[in-house]
Formats: C-alpha cells, structure tokens, sequence
C-alpha cells in the first residue's frame, strides 16, 4: 500500500507536468492543426531562462518565507513571459508563412525549429545536465500510508490552478472565445471580424508561457535541467495530448496525468526500461483505435 | 618565368593530388615522410572532459616523440576527430571516423574511442580495413572476449583491436571485492542498457554473489527519462545496503543519484565503474558518497609514471585525467610498432599489417609498467584504482593489480 501510495503521487507529479506541456500541444493543434514538435524545447527554455532569473536575483541556496515567495513567483511569472514571447517569435518568424501550405510542410519546420532550439541551448549551458538551486525545503506531509513532499504539491497545485486560469479565460473572456472561434471556423471568424493573426499568436503566448512554467517546476523538482530534456518530455506530453483527446484542453490534462501515472507504474511494476514502451504503445493504441481521444470530438480529417 | 602566385598554388594543388593518387594506386604503402596517428574520442559534449585528458595523454607522446627527433626523418602527427553527436558519443558517427581514418593511407594505427558501444561499431570496419586500432578506455569484455568479439572480427581472422586499459569483467571484480571489504551484504543493480553498463553489472553481480553477497534485484534505466524518482522509490522499498550503477553518467547515472536524495536515498553508498568519473559534473555535492573503480592504474601514485605525471602538468596545467596515462601509453605503443615496422621497411613508410604485427608483438617497459598484449588483444597483468568522491572532488582510495 505504502509503493503503491509513493508511486501514486510521483506518477501525479510527473503527470502535472506533462499535463502542462500538453497544454500548449492540444491548444496550437486545436487553432491551427499544427503539431508544434518545438513545444518540447520551449519547456526546457523555460527551466533554463528559469535558472538565470534565479542566478541573476542571487539565489543560490534554500529560500525562507517572504523571500521564498517572492522569488519563486518571479522565476514562474518571468520564466513563463519569456516562453510565451519566444512562442509567439517562433509562430511568426517559423509558421505563420506557412500558415496555407500542406501540412507536412510546417510540421518539419516545426522539426527544425526544435533542433535550432536544442543548439542554442546547448551553446547556451554545455551539453552536460546543469544542476538547479536547492531553492525551496522539501519537507514531507504524512497523512496515514500517504506521504507527498512539499515539491510534488507544489508540482500538482501550479498545474491545477493554471489549468483552471485557462479554461475560465478560454470559457468567459472575449479573447476566449475568440480562440474558439478561431479555432472552429478561421474564415468564419475572420468574416465577424475577429483579427485571426492576434488570436493565434495569443494562442502561441499562452501555451508556451505554460510550458515555461512547466520548466520552472521540473528543474525545482528535479533539482536539474538538461538542453535534450523536451526531446523526451515533450513526446511523452504529445501522448498525452493525443490520449485526451488533441485540441481538448481539459483531455490533455487528463492525458497529462495519466501519462504520468503510467510512467510510474510501469517502472515500479515491470521494469524502468519499460516505461517508454508503455507510455509509447498508449500512443499507438489510441492512435488506432481511438484517434479522437478520450474526451475529443470524432473528427475525421485530423492529423 | 615569373608565375602568378595563384597559378603556382594551382599547381602545386594539382602535383599534391597527383601524388596522392600515386600513393593510393600503389602497392608499394603511403609515400610521403609524415605518419598519421587517427584519434577518435568524444571531445564535446557530456563526455567533453574525460575526452579532452585522454586526448592530452596522446597528444604529450606524439609531441615528446617528434620533439626527440625520429628516424628517417617522419614526423607523426595526430589526426582527431569527435564522435559526439548532440551532447552524447555516438557510435555511428565512430564509424564515420573510423572510415575516414582508413581512407587516409598515411593512416597507419587508429588511438580511440572512449566508450564501449563506439567501439563495437568501428571494430568490424576497422578490423576489415587491416587498420591497428588501440582504444585507451573502452572496457566492455564483449570487444575482446567470447563470441561476440569473434563476430565483431568476422572480415578478417587477425585480430586488429588492442587496449591499454583492463576489461570490465576486472572492473567489475575489484568492484565485487571492495563492496565485500566496506561490508556491504545486500545490493540492487541498476544499468542503463547500454554495452558498458550491461556487462558491468553482470560481472559485479557474479562476483559478489561468489563472495556470499545477495542481489536484490536489476532493473535498467529507459533512454530519455527526467524522472527516476518511480525506479528508487522502488529501490528504497527493497532496502538494500548499496546501489551499484552500471552505467555512465550522461545515460542518467549523474541524475539518478541527484534525485537519490529526494527519496530518502541520499546515505545509501552508490558504486559504479569508471563511467561515472565525471558524475559530481552533474550531479555537484550529491556525488559525495559514492564509489567509482577505473580500470587503469592511479598514474599520480606509481613510481613508474612520475614523469609522465610531472611532463603532463607543464603542458596542460591541469592534472592528469583518469586515462591520460593509458592513451599516452597507447600513442607510444603505436609510435614504437610503426618505427620499428619503417626500420624494416628500409626507412620507408610501412604498411598497416606490418604495423599491426609489430603491435601484437608489443613488450616494452612504460608508465604504466609493461606492456603486452595477450592474443585477445587484452594488456596483461591489469591494475584498477579505486576512488570515491569528497565534498565534489573524486579521491582516490587504493588501487590493486589483478593476476592475469
């Protein structure tokens, strides 16, 4: 009861963030049926840019209090912007010429546009993993055979909340429905007037602002960030973009979590070798038989 | 005549090419009074640092041997190449090199590579081609024992492959030997399914089980993964005494042990073979606590390398990496077999199975003791140190020489 309750919430934790870097996969797919194969990079950009917001405000050890707050919240929301504008850069530079083209054509750009990201990264830190600052304690929290750390809350909570964050601005703002819109019918909306290139950089700002603070968490829960880290992270999130259901913001949650859960049983029960596999065949499963996902729309056209 | 420069260099461009041509048409060998030494190591990337020592330890022999003056007036130069790919060694890339290497005829022994997995790739082409390759690290048994060995010199029955490093079933065993002298009863054995690591473990896990140790359980690491908190929670569940790691640290060995600390493994003894020289890299002041065997002699603490030690610090000013010494042997090695084999030559450049059997022969006195290779290839009498890391920085404990 005791592994089973540990791997629970470790599979929980790892599933918030994929389920953030999910996020940004479902909502791009959703309003330009593009799978963005940089958005694996972008989260790692996330961490990194999240480690020299820590570097350059001086922290270097274990924070306390007001300072913990203040700085954490600064490294989430800094780290976050510059993902989001990154996003936008790359929509607008990469994608948005190829906006009409066939669409193998802007998915190997997308290809490319993640190893330009991977290069600079490793220019940028070396190629070797670079430990993250021990910034906050870690203390753990017993409840009965249950024990989660402070870490795996904080992993599980940012998801959630900035979940909601997006689906009440996506539901009731102006913005919102504009994306829906957007997203339903491109010349429809444009007819009533809605400014198409806005709506889908916005689009672009907000799913890798998402996937920036998916990067900030990881390097504080794991302690380290590596530039090859979206390479794996981010075809384990595109599974589970694909597993809710892509284009569905509440299915790529659920698919998030899933993901993650699976990853750690899998590990603890068969064998660490056999993760990917697991996580892997999921893909293909759905893909199969289930191509809209479990909360998707059957939809015959896509990918 | 007065000849433009640009015309000249034309011309000079083309009789440079003609005689190339000549050479590769010939039978008679390479021509020319420069001998070429290939190095294939990971210069870049995770394994940067290790590469760059080895690299230095051969680099000192080719210059203290062309600084010396040779015979018939070569000059030996050493030709190197990387074999990382995005951060990590990368086998097929070894090939690539490997085949440039073979064909550059002034080629005439091939130094290199680093890491097992690389080597089991290049072995084959470089064994067709006839071309002597001398690796300084790599020591997965697999390259020079058993069937698998066999398989990797189907082209041609000479054996082409020699190392001046001791194979990990040694590794392994000293490994073996000094968990039972820590008295540690019980372990679990993580690997990361590569070549290296695979072999490794297996060959700790026999050894120690022979000492009346008990193995808990192996589980391997899967390629790509950020999260290894699933696989120790599993570990600390099982509640062994160490945690031996077979494995390097760029395939997780370093993020591994980071994350040991995060579930409540941080005090479990960590041991692993020569791969994780560089885990305090990655993984800072977690590295502290554990163990690392290298299957190389600790050049700093035998008598016989004290030259090599002084000669290396004026040259590079750092200190000698945990290969340096075996790839300065190896470069000297390959510079003695092809003078000898040019001497027989009449002072012409020799060919590559004159190299090769010169060699195979090899017995001469060096930093590391004497060298001789057995018919596997394998130096004899190996020496492996043991080492472990404090507040970051590897110390070394003790080495053993194990009997052939």
């Amino acid at each position: 009861m005791h592994a089973f309750l540990d791997q629970l919430a470790n599979g929980i934790a790892l599933g918030g963030i994929y389920a953030l870097i999910a996020l940004g996969y479902t909502m791009v797919y959703g309003i330009v049926e593009l799978i963005n194969f940089a958005h694996g990079d972008v989260y790692t950009l996330g961490s990194f840019f999240a480690l020299a917001i820590l570097s350059a405000l001086g922290v270097s050890g274990e924070l306390h209090g007001v300072a913990l707050v203040v700085d954490i919240t600064i490294a989430v929301v800094g780290a976050a912007l510059l993902c989001g504008i990154v996003g936008v850069l790359i929509e607008r530079l990469a994608y948005r010429r190829l906006r009409g083209a066939p669409r193998l054509a802007p998915l190997i750009t997308a290809i490319g546009v993640s190893f330009v990201l991977e290069n600079v990264m490793m220019i940028w830190k070396g190629p070797a993993p670079v430990s993250f600052p021990e910034v906050m304690p870690n203390p753990a929290f017993v409840l009965g055979p249950l024990t989660v750390s402070l870490k795996q809350l904080l992993v599980v909570g940012l998801a959630l909340a900035l979940m909601a964050a997006l689906h009440t601005f996506v539901k009731t703002t102006a913005l919102g429905r504009a994306m829906r819109a957007t997203a339903q019918d491109r010349d429809a909306a444009q007819l009533m007037g809605i400014d198409i290139n806005l709506t889908i950089a916005l689009t672009f700002l907000i799913g890798s602002a998402l996937a920036g603070a998916a990067g900030f968490v990881s390097g504080v829960y794991y302690g380290s960030t590596w530039f090859f880290n979206g390479f794996g992270a981010g075809l384990k999130a595109f599974t589970a973009a694909v597993l809710g259901g892509i284009g569905n913001i509440a299915g790529a949650m659920l698919g998030g979590f899933i993901i993650g859960i699976v990853e750690a049983f899998s590990t603890w029960l068969v064998g660490g070798q056999w993760s990917n596999v697991a996580v892997f065949a999921i893909l293909i499963v759905v893909l199969v038989f289930k191509p809209s996902g479990l909360l998707g729309q059957a939809v015959t056209d896509k990918v | 005549m007065q000849l433009h420069p640009f015309v000249r260099a034309a011309a000079a461009a083309c009789a440079v090419l003609l005689a190339a041509g000549c050479a590769g048409g010939s039978s008679a060998g390479p021509t020319g009074s420069t001998i070429k030494i290939g190095i294939d190591l990971p210069l870049s990337g995770t394994d940067a640092t290790v590469g760059q020592s080895t690299l230095n330890g051969a680099v000192l022999a080719v210059e203290q041997a062309n600084a010396k003056g040779l015979p018939g007036g070569f000059k030996i130069e050493l030709d190197q190449l990387d074999d990382t790919v995005q951060g990590v060694h990368n086998p097929q890339q070894g090939v690539t090199n490997a085949r440039t290497f073979i064909s550059d005829p002034n080629v005439l022994v091939m130094l290199g590579p680093y890491n097992s997995n690389v080597g089991k790739a290049e072995i084959p082409v470089t064994n067709a081609a006839g071309l002597t390759q001398i690796s300084p690290a790599t020591t997965a048994d697999s390259l020079t024992l058993g069937a698998d060995a066999a398989a990797l010199r189907r082209a041609n029955p000479v054996n082409s492959f020699f190392r001046t490093c001791t194979t990990d079933s040694r590794q392994g065993s000293a490994g073996a030997t000094f968990a039972q002298h820590l008295g540690w009863k019980t372990a679990y054995i993580v690997d990361d399914n590569e070549t290296y690591g695979l072999d490794l473990s297996s060959v700790f896990a026999a050894d120690f089980q022979k000492a009346g140790g008990k193995i808990i359980a192996q589980d391997h690491l899967a390629a790509n993964t950020q999260d290894f908190k699933s696989l120790l929670l599993k570990i600390a569940a099982a509640k062994p005494e160490m945690l031996y790691y077979g494995g390097v640290t760029s395939t997780g060995g370093g993020l591994m042990r980071q994350q040991m600390f995060d579930t409540g493994l941080g005090s479990m003894p960590f041991m692993g073979g020569d791969g994780i020289v560089d885990l305090a890299t990655v993984a800072g002041k977690a590295a502290d606590g554990t163990y690392f065997t290298v299957a190389a002699p600790n050049a700093e603490k035998l008598p016989s390398a004290q030259t090599f030690v002084k000669d290396y610090v004026a040259r590079f000013h750092e200190p000698v990496g945990p290969y340096s010494a075996n790839a300065f042997v190896a470069a000297q090695v390959a510079i003695a077999a092809i003078l000898s084999a040019a001497a027989e030559n009449k002072g012409a450049l020799p060919t590559r199975a004159a190299v090769l059997a010169k060699v195979a022969a090899t017995d001469m006195p060096s930093a590391v003791g004497r060298v001789r290779f057995d018919s596997a290839g394998d130096i004899r009498n190996p020496v492996i140190s043991l080492y472990g890391f404090k507040n970051g920085k590897e110390a070394f404990i003790k080495q053993i020489s194990l009997p052939n």
